[in-house]
């Protein structure tokens, strides 16, 4: 029992960090219609940034987060310009593969800059964890969770209550009837891809200090939050939280009661059963293709 | 539009006048100078690998234009195809001592029994779905060849793999290569002309008219899918005997996004481009090594051109050269000349073509069409109208298969359809058009009309390329538009595209044709024209389903009108009684 | 048509050996060449960084005594890329440089099976830090190796936990890697020699983010000792936080990797108290004391086993060559093999018949973060 309490706990944490990044593939998903295959490297970017804010200048934590988030803003903004919008009439294809050059283009601009040496990246906490019982909560996993849930909450109530979130939606929804009602299209797709990026930053942010900083922490986390958002039904928010979640216990149950090795091929065994019995996902109610 | 003469009857020259083999030589003896280069010529190892990498991947990239650029289907898995190949030729040739050749021949059928199995399992999905599963598929591939050590030797990968007796020599294997690389890459290239080349064509340029015009969708993907797999196996065996050692992480997902980026960095369409943009991906990255001081900044540089090529060569660097080329020559093949079209319906059930009883479809709570009875009489043109909303287009598409049916029964010329595909419809006899038009838009117009004179059962054609492109010509020639076979769909205005449209249809031959609108859209001129083609059409015994807003054109050509209101059959009868009923006149009045 | 498209299949030809024949076309030099292949690019890029440094520094200071055959040395360094397809062409590239004399090849075991075919159609001398056994017995005689291999690493470590440590109970874990793979295996083999098989024998892939499942299952496995060879130092790093959060702190006899400065950066004192076995350790000699001031002198950061290996290559290679009076492949070959009681900075030199140049390991053990030298185990079989 407080071994799968244990395994619980660190599955969850790690789902969180799934989730979050899988937030930023659907948001931008949803208003582009389009998977961007660079989304990992935004988290990797933004642990850099940290590093080099907080690490080496020294600057205050919060400081550095604030100007590292702010980084991610422009980020947003350069890659919509220069990737998505210029092949924003084009079919999905050619957008991917755009995405695919940027992200190795923002990886080894990284690599070039800083080289390869794995940075480390101190946690928000002092205390590395508290003992509850049987269970070891590590604290930076405790914050990522938290900030997991604090997610949920405010994209509810963005996207629900408030005007800006509403023209999102409709933006995301019908692009047509949304240019006819007099929104500004390319702006909410600008808006949608400075949200994912600073998504995205905070992704790689909060999970720096347990995974360290590294040029490929962002592909390894995209790739699994890329299949969480299938399973949670793309272009689905509350989707690709319960994705996230559900890929990280998968993961670590599959790896502690089936395979260690074999720990990275359950989430997409996982992956391709729902794509072939459920492709609508867990909660979504599209049908998988759009004629 | 229609010059009467058009239709004499001229007798049709040949349209080839040497056989292909003898019109392809320029390409064999460019083939068999490259081979004579490879075998002859003096390369240093370092020449000597890079030309081996880049004919082998080029193989490989060649199956991803099949998929990719004829089909419109992604594959994020090649790499992993490609390891078949090669793990099969790897294992084989040491561990099991068996022959090369045997072990290429194995290598290929593992490719090509994984890549069917997976696209018949997927297939169905599009898009973004299908990229998703290709990579837990190359996700799940890496893992197992990494960890079944018993069967793949893990991440040691299998050293001292032999070669063909016969190509022993480094050179002598690189001169193979190039052979395969040109033989396949022939094959590849005149994909696009046959029946199967069309046929992914189609279905990648629109789904549902491919449909609808008798191509099964779903298989010809599943054979796209599994010749591009085919491909990278064939690809890999070559590899893995070229280098004599395979590791797992040769066969990783980053080289399936390399395969894919070479594909459409050279052009997807196009096997030179895949030649072209395999041997670039190659090579970049080798002159680039003089940046190797700055870890990183090359690959940045990679990752900033694909960027740019995406952007400013959509169809790849070959896509822009060959388009240029095009521009540059101007002047497109005039079409041969056509004898008149002969339309010969089949007449296999009685009097009555198309009998719907009871037919309803609902969305949901949603009724939209309810309990309908049609009766179509052979030779007859029949109307269905109503007002906007009626269930009028969502019966044809229940017709046309479109839509299942929640209920009723569907009889076209004494055979029970209901429950068919819309290809299996499309080959029992059934012809139709959309109201917003869908043709395959990277087409000629010659070309969309052979797809529709290749119907299943078509019983008008002969064998062979020739008498497809005979018939497509009367019919494109019977709407009028002969003289313009060659030109692609987009110089063609609306109310031609629309001509070419019907005669798609009427080149299947088609027991019985359904017109979705055909006059929308349409100027008063046009409408007239279209008037005159379809007495033409009637007049050779063609029964015709028509639905229409307009009125003129309704009361004019059909003798026997349905019409629907609220998914309900409201009236049902002889053309000028059915229009001066109470209940049609209230129902247009009303709505109009 | 069809002629433009083979005007452009000409053109690529033509593309292609353009840069062949300006490299051929370059005279040949007045210094004497070795070849590099090390990973500039790619996952293990810091480590690259770090062995083409020894291998300058090894090459200044041949140069300073003299100079290989009167001339002076030049290293020739190309990208591997850190994968195999990249160090067949980076080693081909290098190959075809017909006055290179030599060749300095990976520290991974895998890219070295990689370009051991055409090592063996070159036939001139590789020097290897690739530590799987099988390199040297395969039959392939132009691999020279510069570190001990994973039969003696995994000899070593099951010995020191054994008999110094007085632990029977291990759990072994290993990264299913290639490296990670051999190394599991001599380990496992070395302690059933020994009359302790492990009560765990653990595989992980590469690049995990979470080794909760792993520490849970060493907790439960009732191991009072851990034997382990990590690849990359991340999950090194990743791992050995969890393993003190969930409170196992048994002994823990690493391979090198535990003892590499990225690693102890990392993982902080999650390592302290942890024993390593290091093919480099500064305080085991005296050469080896010369080699840590030159390199802390040079590069400013302490040295570690990816830069002495490849000074030690350089420096044997140099010796050999000198020794042969020639540069012709067949006589250096058995120059380097004759070379018997040489101090290197990992050890000491004694080649066998397979190219084995090392067959002992240091014990190291982190104290407090500072890497203190315990013993050295050598192996005379």
């Amino acid at each position: 029992m407080d071994l799968i309490l244990q395994l619980l706990f660190t599955g969850i944490g790690i789902g969180a960090v799934y989730a979050l990044v899988a937030l930023g593939f659907v948001l931008i998903f949803r208003a582009t219609n389009v998977v961007n295959f660079a989304q990992g490297e935004f988290s990797m970017v933004a642990a850099y940034l940290m590093v080099v804010f907080a690490v080496d200048l020294g600057w205050p934590y919060w400081l550095s987060f604030l100007i590292a988030l702010a980084g991610m803003a422009l980020l947003g903004v350069i890659f919509n310009l220069g990737v998505y919008y210029p092949l924003r009439h084009r079919t999905y294809l050619p957008v991917i593969i755009a995405t695919i050059g940027a992200s190795i283009l923002l990886a080894n601009s990284v690599l070039a800059i800083y080289g390869p040496q794995p940075q480390v990246l101190q946690g928000w906490f002092e205390t590395p964890g508290i003992q509850l019982g049987p269970v070891y909560l590590d604290s930076q996993y405790l914050l990522i969770i938290g900030v997991t849930i604090l997610l949920v909450f405010f994209n509810f109530w963005f996207f629900e209550k408030t005007l800006l979130g509403k023209k999102l939606q409709a933006t995301s929804q019908d692009k047509e009837m949304a240019s006819l009602l007099g929104i500004s299209v390319s702006t909410m797709i600008m808006i949608t891809f400075i949200y994912s990026a600073v998504l995205g930053g905070l992704a790689g942010i909060l999970v720096a200090p347990v995974l360290f900083v590294s040029i490929q922490m962002g592909s390894t986390i995209a790739l699994k939050a890329f299949a969480a958002t299938i399973i949670g039904g793309f272009g689905d928010v509350a989707g690709a939280i319960i994705g996230g979640l559900a890929l990280g216990v998968i993961e670590t149950f599959g790896a502690a009661y089936i395979s260690v090795p074999y720990k990275d091929g359950f989430a997409f065994l996982v992956l391709v059963a729902f794509l072939i019995f459920r492709p609508q996902g867990i909660f979504g109610e599209r049908v998988a293709e759009k004629a | 539009m229609s010059a009467p003469s058009d239709n004499m009857p001229i007798p049709a020259p040949a349209v080839h006048s040497r056989p292909l083999v003898i019109r392809h030589l320029p390409y064999f003896i460019g083939a068999a100078v490259l081979v004579g280069l490879a075998a002859g010529l003096r390369f240093d190892g370092y020449i000597l690998n890079i030309l081996l990498q880049a004919t082998t991947f080029s193989i490989a990239v060649f199956g991803l234009s099949v998929v990719l650029g004829l089909c419109g289907q992604i594959n994020l898995a090649q790499a992993a195809f490609f390891g078949f190949g090669a793990y099969a030729v790897g294992l084989g040739t040491t561990d099991l001592h068996l022959s090369f050749w045997l072990c290429l021949v194995a290598g290929c059928a593992i490719a090509l029994i994984a890549g069917a199995f997976l696209g018949m399992s997927t297939l169905r999905l599009g898009g973004h779905y299908l990229a998703m599963v290709t990579i837990s598929f190359q996700q799940i591939v890496t893992l197992v060849m990494i960890n079944a050590i018993g069967l793949t030797h893990g991440p040691d990968g299998v050293s001292n793999i032999r070669r063909p007796e016969l190509f022993q020599t480094s050179q002598g294997y690189l001169a193979f290569c190039v052979a395969v690389l040109a033989i396949v890459g022939y094959l590849v290239w005149h994909l696009p002309d046959t029946r199967l080349g069309r046929a992914m064509r189609a279905v990648r340029d629109n789904e549902l008219a491919a449909g609808v015009n008798g191509i099964d969708v779903f298989r010809t993907k599943v054979y796209a899918f599994a010749l591009c797999a085919l491909l990278g196996g064939l690809a890999g065996g070559l590899f893995a005997g070229g280098f004599a050692y395979v590791s797992p992480d040769q066969f990783s997902f980053a080289e399936s996004i390399v395969f894919l980026t070479m594909s459409l960095l050279g052009g997807v369409a196009s096997p030179i481009g895949s030649a072209i943009g395999t041997g670039l991906l190659i090579l970049i990255p080798e002159w680039l090594r003089f940046l190797k001081s700055v870890p990183g900044l090359y690959l940045a540089i990679y990752g900033l051109f694909v960027i740019l090529i995406i952007r400013f060569m959509p169809d790849g660097i070959w896509g822009f050269v060959a388009d240029a080329f095009t521009r540059w020559r101007a002047h497109t093949k005039a079409p041969p000349v056509a004898a008149a079209l002969q339309l010969k319906p089949a007449t296999d059930g009685g009097e009555i073509v198309l009998e719907v009883t009871g037919l309803s479809k609902h969305f949901g709570g949603l009724k939209a069409v309810d309990g309908v009875n049609i009766a179509v009489r052979r030779g007859s043109v029949h109307a269905l109208i109503g007002p906007n909303g009626s269930g009028k287009t969502t019966t044809l598409n229940v017709l046309s298969g479109l839509y299942k049916a929640t209920s009723g029964r569907i009889v076209l010329d004494g055979t029970d359809i209901t429950n068919m595909a819309s290809h299996q419809r499309t080959a029992a006899g059934l012809g139709r058009t959309f109201q917003n038009i869908r043709l395959f838009r990277s087409m000629t117009a010659l070309e969309n009309v052979e797809i529709g004179a290749e119907r299943p059962g078509n019983s008008m054609i002969g064998k062979g390329e020739d008498a497809l492109t005979e018939r497509a010509m009367e019919a494109l020639t019977f709407v009028g538009l002969g003289n313009r076979a060659n030109e692609l769909i987009s110089s063609f205005s609306y109310g031609h595209q629309r001509l070419i449209e019907i005669a798609r249809a009427l080149a299947s031959n088609p027991t019985l044709l359904l017109l979705d609108e055909p006059a929308a859209g349409l100027n008063s001129t046009e409408k007239l024209e279209l008037h005159e083609l379809l007495k033409r059409i009637a007049a050779q015994g063609l029964t015709i389903l028509i639905i229409d807003h307009d009125m003129t054109l309704v009361s004019e050509a059909a003798q026997h009108i349905t019409v629907l209101n609220f998914g309900r059959r409201i009236a049902d009868g002889e053309s000028m009684a059915v229009l001066r009923h109470p209940d049609v006149v209230s129902a247009y009045l009303g709505s109009e | 048509m069809k002629l433009t498209r083979r005007d452009f299949a000409a053109g690529i030809v033509a593309g292609i050996a353009a840069p062949h024949i300006i490299t051929s076309a370059r005279a040949q030099g007045a210094t004497i060449k070795i070849g590099m292949c090390a990973p500039v690019t790619g996952p293990a890029a810091e480590s690259g960084g770090y062995a083409v440094k020894g291998a300058k520094l090894a090459l200044e200071a041949v140069n300073k005594a003299g100079g290989i055959l009167g001339k002076q040395g030049e290293l020739i360094v190309e990208d591997d890329q850190t994968t195999n397809p990249g160090i067949v062409l980076a080693f081909s590239k290098l190959a075809a440089q017909s006055d290179i004399v030599g060749f300095l090849g990976s520290i991974r075991s895998t890219q070295v099976h990689a370009m051991a075919p055409d090592v063996l159609k070159l036939g001139k001398p590789v020097m290897i830090g690739g530590t799987d056994p099988n390199l040297t017995h395969m039959g392939n005689k132009w691999l020279f190796r510069f570190r001990p291999n994973d039969s003696y690493s995994g000899r070593v470590i099951a010995e020191y936990g054994v008999s110094t440590l007085g632990k029977k109970k291990w759990a072994v874990l290993h990264s299913t890697d290639a490296f990670g793979t051999a190394g599991g295996k001599a380990l496992t083999e070395a302690l059933t020699k020994l009359g302790a098989p492990p009560v765990l024998d653990q595989g992980y892939a590469n690049q995990s983010q979470d080794f909760t499942p792993v520490v849970l299952a060493i907790k439960q496995s009732g191991a009072d000792i851990l034997g382990s060879y990590f690849t990359f130092e991340n999950d090194l790093g990743i791992f050995a936080r969890q393993l003190r959060q969930l409170g196992v702190n048994i002994p823990w006899v690493g391979s090198p990797s535990i003892v590499n400065i990225t690693a102890l950066k990392l993982a902080g004192p999650a390592l302290h108290n942890t024993y390593g076995v290091a093919d480099y350790a500064e305080q085991s000699s005296e050469a080896s004391k010369a080699f840590g001031k030159a390199y802390r002198d040079a590069v400013k950061v302490a040295p570690d086993n990816q830069s002495s290996w490849t000074y030690d290559a350089v420096t044997v290679l140099s010796a050999g060559i000198n020794k042969a009076g020639s540069t012709e492949p067949e006589k250096v070959r058995e120059a380097i093999l004759s070379i018997k009681k040489f101090p290197g900075a990992e050890g000491e030199y004694n080649f066998d018949q397979n190219g084995d140049g090392l067959h002992g390991y240091n014990i190291v053990k982190n104290d407090k973060g500072n890497i203190v030298f315990d013993k050295h185990i050598e192996f005379n079989d």
